[in-house]
C-alpha cells in the first residue's frame, strides 16, 4: 500500500519548519548547524519521495549529493565555530556583534 | 572521441581548478621530496613525448588519446617539473605561489576570451552541452567565466602584498582558485543539480577566506555571519529545488521548462519552490531579502576577499539566476497566468534592493562599508535585467545583455575600488572618510585610479560604468519599464553623493595629522592600476562587450532547446 505523496510533503515541510524554528531561536552555533542539517534533510525527504513518485532516479541521486555537500558545509562550519570560540570565548552567535547589522 | 573534445569547452574552469591544486602541491613539496618529484614529472613528460611520437607515427591514437593530447600532457608534466624545481623547501615560496595563481587565472581568462572570439566569428557556432546536458558552454557561460577569471587574476595579484607575513598563503590562493572554479561552473550549470553543487563549490571556500584572519575578531565575525546566512540560504535553495523537482520530475533546466509548458496542477508547490530559489539567488548576489550578510562580510573580510566576493561571486549568482529563470521558468507570461509572476518579484526586489543599498551607503562613515552597501545597490541595478523581461519581448535581449555588460564592467571597477581599500589597509591608514583626507597628495596614482572607479560606479563618463548603466536604463525604458529606469537614475544620482565624498576627502581636504605611507606594494599597485586602465579602456572598447552580451542574452532568451552539441566537433 503506497503512501500518498502529500504525506511526504507534510512531513518534509514540518521538518523544514522545525529546522527554521531552531535557527531563529537558538543562540548556540552548534545548534544552528544541526538545524541547518534538519532543513537540508527535509529537502532530501522530498527528493527521495518524489523520485519514487516520478519513477526516475534523479531525486535519489541528488539526495546523495546533498548529503555530501551538507557534510562539507559542516566541516567548514565547525572550523569557523572553532575560531569563533578562540576569539570570543564562547560559541554563542549573539556574541559576535562587533559590527552592527 | 567527442567527449574529450567537448571537455575542453570547460577549459576556463579546468585551468582554475588545476592551478588551485598545483598551488597546494607546490606548497607541500619538502626538502626530500623536491628532487624525486621534479624528476618523476620530467620522466612522465618524456614518456608523454614518446607516446605522442608513437601516436604520430602509427597515424592514430595511443591509449585512446591523440597526438595533441599526449603533447599537452607532456607540456604540463614539464611545467610541473620546472615549478617543483623552483620551490625553495626552506622558504615560504610566496612569490612562486602568487605567480602561479595569477598565471592560472590569466590562462583561464585567455581561454574564455579565445572561445568567445570563436563564438563571435563563427556564424553557426553552437553551445557545447556536456554530461547529459548538465553543463552548457555558451556565450553567457564564457562571458561570466571571463569575469570570474579576470577578478581572480586581479585579486591574486593584489593578495601578494596584502598577505605579507601571514601563514597559510598557498592555502589562501588554492581556496581563491577553487572558489573561482565554482563560479565558472555556476556560469555553465544547466541543471538545478549542477547549479547547487557549483554554488556550494563557490561558497565553501569563500566562508573560509572571509574568516582567513583567524586572530582578527572582525574577520572571524564576518566569516561566522557569512557562513550562517550561507548555510541557511543553501538549505532554502535545496528545499526550493526539491519542490521544483516534486512539481516537474526533473532537474535539467530545459526538461523543467518542457514539463511546465502545459501548466501544472501543483501551482502552490511550484510557487513556493521558485520563491525559495529566488532566496538562494538573493543571497549569492547580495540582494534583498538575503543581503544583510554583505556589509558585515565585506567589512570584516581581508579586502582582496571583499573584492572577490563582491564582484565575482555576485556575477556568478546572477548568471545562474539569468539561466534558471530564462531557460527553465519561461516564458514569463505563462507563469504570470499561473499566478507565479516572477517578473513582478524581481521588479519589487530590484527597486527595494537599489533603494536600500544606496540609502544605506549614503549614511556610512566607513569607506569599506559604504562600498559594501553600494555593492548591494548595484545588485539592484543588475536585477533590472530580469525585472524587465515581462515587457516588450523584442527588447528582452538588450536589457538582459545590459545586465551582463554591467556585471562585466563592475568586475573591474568594483574589484579595483576594494583593492584600493586593500592598499589603504596595507598602509595602515584608517577606515573612515576623514582618514582618507589628503591621501591624493601622498599617493596620486592610486587615488586617481580610485577616482576613476568611484565615478565609473556612479555612472559618470570617465569609465565604462557610464555606458553599461546607460544601456541598462535605456533597455528598461524600451522594454516598457520606464519607472524601473527612473528609480535607477534617481538612485544613481544619490550614489554620486557618497562616491564624491571619498573623492573630496582624497583630493580636496587637508590631511589631519602626519600621514606616512610605508612600504612599496608593487602587486597591489599593479592590480589597482590594471583595473583602472581596463575600466577606462572599456569606454572606447565597449562595443565588442556589448555585442557579445546581447548575443549571449539572445541565446538564452528564446526557448534554448534547439542548441545542440557541435561546439568542438
Amino acid at each position: 500500500m503506497a503512501v500518498p505523496a502529500e504525506y511526504y510533503l507534510v512531513l518534509s515541510a514540518g521538518l523544514f519548519c522545525i529546522g527554521l524554528a531552531g535557527i531563529l531561536t537558538r543562540k548556540n552555533a552548534l545548534m544552528f548547524l544541526m538545524s541547518v542539517e534538519l532543513m537540508l534533510n527535509a529537502a532530501n525527504i522530498n527528493f527521495v519521495a518524489f523520485s519514487l513518485y516520478w519513477g526516475n532516479l534523479t531525486g535519489q541521486t541528488f539526495a546523495l549529493f546533498t548529503m555530501a555537500l551538507a557534510a562539507a558545509e559542516v566541516a567548514i562550519g565547525i572550523g569557523i565555530i572553532l575560531v569563533l570560540y578562540r576569539n570570543f570565548g564562547d560559541v554563542d552567535v549573539t556574541d559576535a556583534v562587533g559590527m552592527r547589522w | 572521441m567527442s567527449s574529450h573534445a567537448s571537455l575542453f569547452a570547460l577549459g576556463p574552469a579546468l585551468y582554475l581548478a588545476a592551478t588551485g591544486l598545483l598551488v597546494l602541491v607546490l606548497d607541500s613539496v619538502g626538502r626530500t621530496t623536491r628532487l624525486p618529484f621534479a624528476l618523476g614529472s620530467a620522466v612522465f613528460g618524456v614518456a608523454a613525448v614518446g607516446a605522442a611520437a608513437v601516436a604520430a607515427f602509427t597515424g592514430g591514437t595511443l591509449l585512446g588519446l591523440g597526438v595533441g593530447a599526449h603533447a599537452f600532457a607532456a607540456m604540463n608534466a614539464f611545467l610541473v617539473a620546472f615549478l617543483v624545481y623552483l620551490v625553495d623547501p626552506s622558504g615560504s615560496n610566496r612569490l612562486l605561489v602568487a605567480s602561479v595563481a595569477v598565471a592560472g587565472a590569466v590562462f583561464s581568462l585567455g581561454n574564455a576570451a579565445y572561445y568567445l572570439a570563436y563564438f563571435g566569428t563563427t556564424s553557426d557556432a553552437q553551445a557545447a552541452l556536456l554530461f547529459g546536458d548538465q553543463l552548457v558552454v555558451d556565450q553567457m557561460s564564457l562571458l561570466f567565466m571571463a569575469i570570474a577569471a579576470s577578478v581572480t587574476a586581479l585579486v591574486a595579484l593584489a593578495s601578494y602584498d596584502y598577505l605579507e607575513g601571514h601563514a597559510y598563503q598557498a592555502e589562501y590562493y588554492a581556496l581563491v582558485l577553487l572558489a573561482a572554479t565554482g563560479m565558472s561552473l555556476m556560469a555553465a550549470a544547466n541543471s538545478l543539480a549542477t547549479v547547487f553543487v557549483a554554488m556550494e563549490l563557490a561558497s565553501l571556500p569563500s566562508f573560509a577566506l572571509v574568516a582567513f584572519l583567524k586572530k582578527n575578531r572582525g574577520s572571524v565575525e564576518a566569516g561566522l555571519k557569512y557562513f550562517l546566512i550561507g548555510a541557511l540560504s543553501s538549505s532554502f535553495f535545496a528545499y526550493g529545488i526539491s519542490l521544483v523537482y516534486a512539481t516537474t520530475g526533473s532537474l535539467q533546466l530545459e526538461a523543467v521548462a518542457s514539463a511546465l509548458s502545459g501548466g501544472t496542477e501543483f501551482v502552490g508547490m511550484l510557487g513556493i519552490g521558485m520563491l525559495m530559489l529566488v532566496g538562494g539567488f538573493a543571497y549569492k548576489t547580495a540582494s534583498v531579502p538575503f543581503h544583510f550578510w554583505a556589509p558585515e562580510a565585506y567589512e570584516g573580510a581581508p579586502a582582496p576577499i571583499s573584492a572577490f566576493i563582491s564582484s565575482a561571486s555576485k556575477a556568478a549568482g546572477f548568471v545562474i539566476a539569468f539561466r534558471v529563470f530564462t531557460v527553465a521558468f519561461t516564458p514569463a507570461g505563462l507563469f504570470a497566468s499561473l499566478g507565479i509572476d516572477w517578473v513582478l518579484v524581481f521588479q519589487i526586489l530590484a527597486v527595494v534592493t537599489m533603494t536600500l543599498g544606496n540609502f544605506a551607503a549614503a549614511t556610512q562613515e566607513n569607506v569599506k562599508r559604504m562600498l559594501a552597501y553600494s555593492s548591494i545597490g548595484h545588485a539592484g541595478y543588475v536585477l533590472i535585467g530580469l525585472a524587465s523581461l515581462g515587457g516588450v519581448a523584442s527588447q528582452g535581449d538588450t536589457v538582459l545583455g545590459a545586465s551582463m555588460m554591467h556585471l562585466f564592467v563592475y568586475g573591474f571597477m568594483n574589484t579595483g575600488a576594494f583593492l584600493f581599500i586593500a592598499l589603504v589597509e596595507y598602509w595602515g591608514v584608517g577606515r573612515t572618510f576623514e582618514d582618507y583626507a589628503g591621501l591624493g597628495r601622498k599617493a596620486p596614482v592610486a587615488c586617481a585610479a580610485m577616482t576613476v572607479f568611484l565615478f565609473s560606479l556612479a555612472g559618470l563618463p570617465v569609465g565604462a560604468g557610464f555606458l553599461s548603466k546607460y544601456v541598462l536604463f535605456f533597455g528598461a525604458v524600451s522594454a516598457g519599464f520606464w519607472w524601473l529606469a527612473a528609480v535607477g537614475a534617481i538612485n544613481s544620482a544619490l550614489s554620486l553623493y557618497y562616491y564624491t565624498r571619498v573623492v573630496k576627502a582624497m583630493w580636496v581636504e587637508e590631511p589631519n595629522g602626519e600621514l606616512e605611507l610605508q612600504g612599496r606594494p608593487t602587486g597591489l599597485y599593479a592590480a589597482v592600476v590594471a583595473a583602472a586602465v581596463v575600466t577606462v579602456l572599456l569606454l572606447p572598447g565597449f562595443f565588442p562587450i556589448a555585442e557579445t552580451a546581447i548575443e549571449a542574452a539572445n541565446a538564452v532568451l528564446p526557448n534554448a532547446g534547439d542548441t545542440t552539441t557541435a561546439f568542438f566537433g
